[in-house]
């Protein structure tokens, strides 16, 4: 199951999620997934913006920047839907499963 | 960054920074470089681009089952044939003698889960316990009629 995030907002229940599609239009849009660790600020809209794309495609700029202004925890949010856009291309370039020949490794910091 | 990674390709020529952004669409890529194989295990252009995006781990490992399955019943075929011309070797034998015939094909398929692994045995092993019986049965048959030809 894909990670989703859902929440309701003036009685409408919301899921956000990524699809390939979406990720897609967003790379297409300019959109680069590189900049979130360093420019968290500019990028947190617009991915967040970007998740309803899978399941609320048509939903108004201005609600979606309304629930972004309410929402709480914002740092965790980054975070969350960092995972969330990161989960499409993880599930295409996955480790391999445990076994003898895998080469495991630690940081001491 | 995954995304640092994946457009890393070109890594050696250049400063980190020139070839962090090599491709302005490296998830993009990546998921178009990997379509055409989940098309050919089964999945749908809906189901790739559109639906749960973990889908792709259940396909690969149902495709994992399927080359299993493949491969076993190659492997079971082959059985068959090799078993099927040890069979019928004794008279493709050039200076066989006359008469030699050839075995008959194998009476029922060969046993496959353990239910049938198990039947097959417990037939097998009645078979031979009735051979037993019957070699002790005709012993006793030739022991008795001894004793009588004595009296």
């Amino acid at each position: 199951m894909a990670k989703q995030l859902k929440f309701a907002y003036n009685d409408k229940e919301y899921t956000l999620e990524f699809t390939r599609r979406t990720v897609t239009e967003m790379e297409k849009k300019g959109f680069i997934a590189a900049e979130v660790e360093n420019k968290p600020m500019s990028t947190l809209p617009a991915l967040f913006a970007g998740a309803f794309l899978a399941h609320h495609r048509f939903e108004k700029k201005e609600v979606i920047d309304a629930i972004f202004a309410k929402l709480t925890n914002k740092e965790e949010l980054i975070g969350k839907l960092a995972e969330m856009y990161n989960e499409p291309i993880m599930a295409l370039v996955e480790e391999p499963e445990e076994n003898e020949g895998n080469v495991s490794w630690t940081a001491s910091w | 960054m995954v995304s640092d990674s994946l457009s890393d390709e070109s890594a050696d020529e250049g400063s980190e920074r020139e070839n962090r952004f090599a491709s302005p669409f490296p998830y993009t890529e990546i998921f178009y470089k990997k379509f055409p194989y989940y098309l050919s295990i089964g999945m749908t252009e809906e189901q790739y681009w559109d639906r749960d995006s973990t889908l792709v781990k259940y396909y690969r490992e149902a495709e994992e089952l399927r080359q299993e399955k493949f491969n076993q019943e190659a492997w079971l075929q082959g059985m068959y044939v090799y078993d099927a011309l040890a069979r019928i070797a004794p008279i493709l034998h050039a200076f066989a003698k006359k008469g030699t015939k050839a075995q008959p094909y194998v009476e029922e398929a060969y046993p496959i889960g353990k239910k049938k692994m198990e039947d097959a045995q417990l037939k097998k092993e009645r078979a031979k316990s009735q051979k037993g019986v019957r070699y002790m049965q005709a012993y006793m048959v030739a022991n008795n009629k001894r004793f009588e030809e004595r009296k």
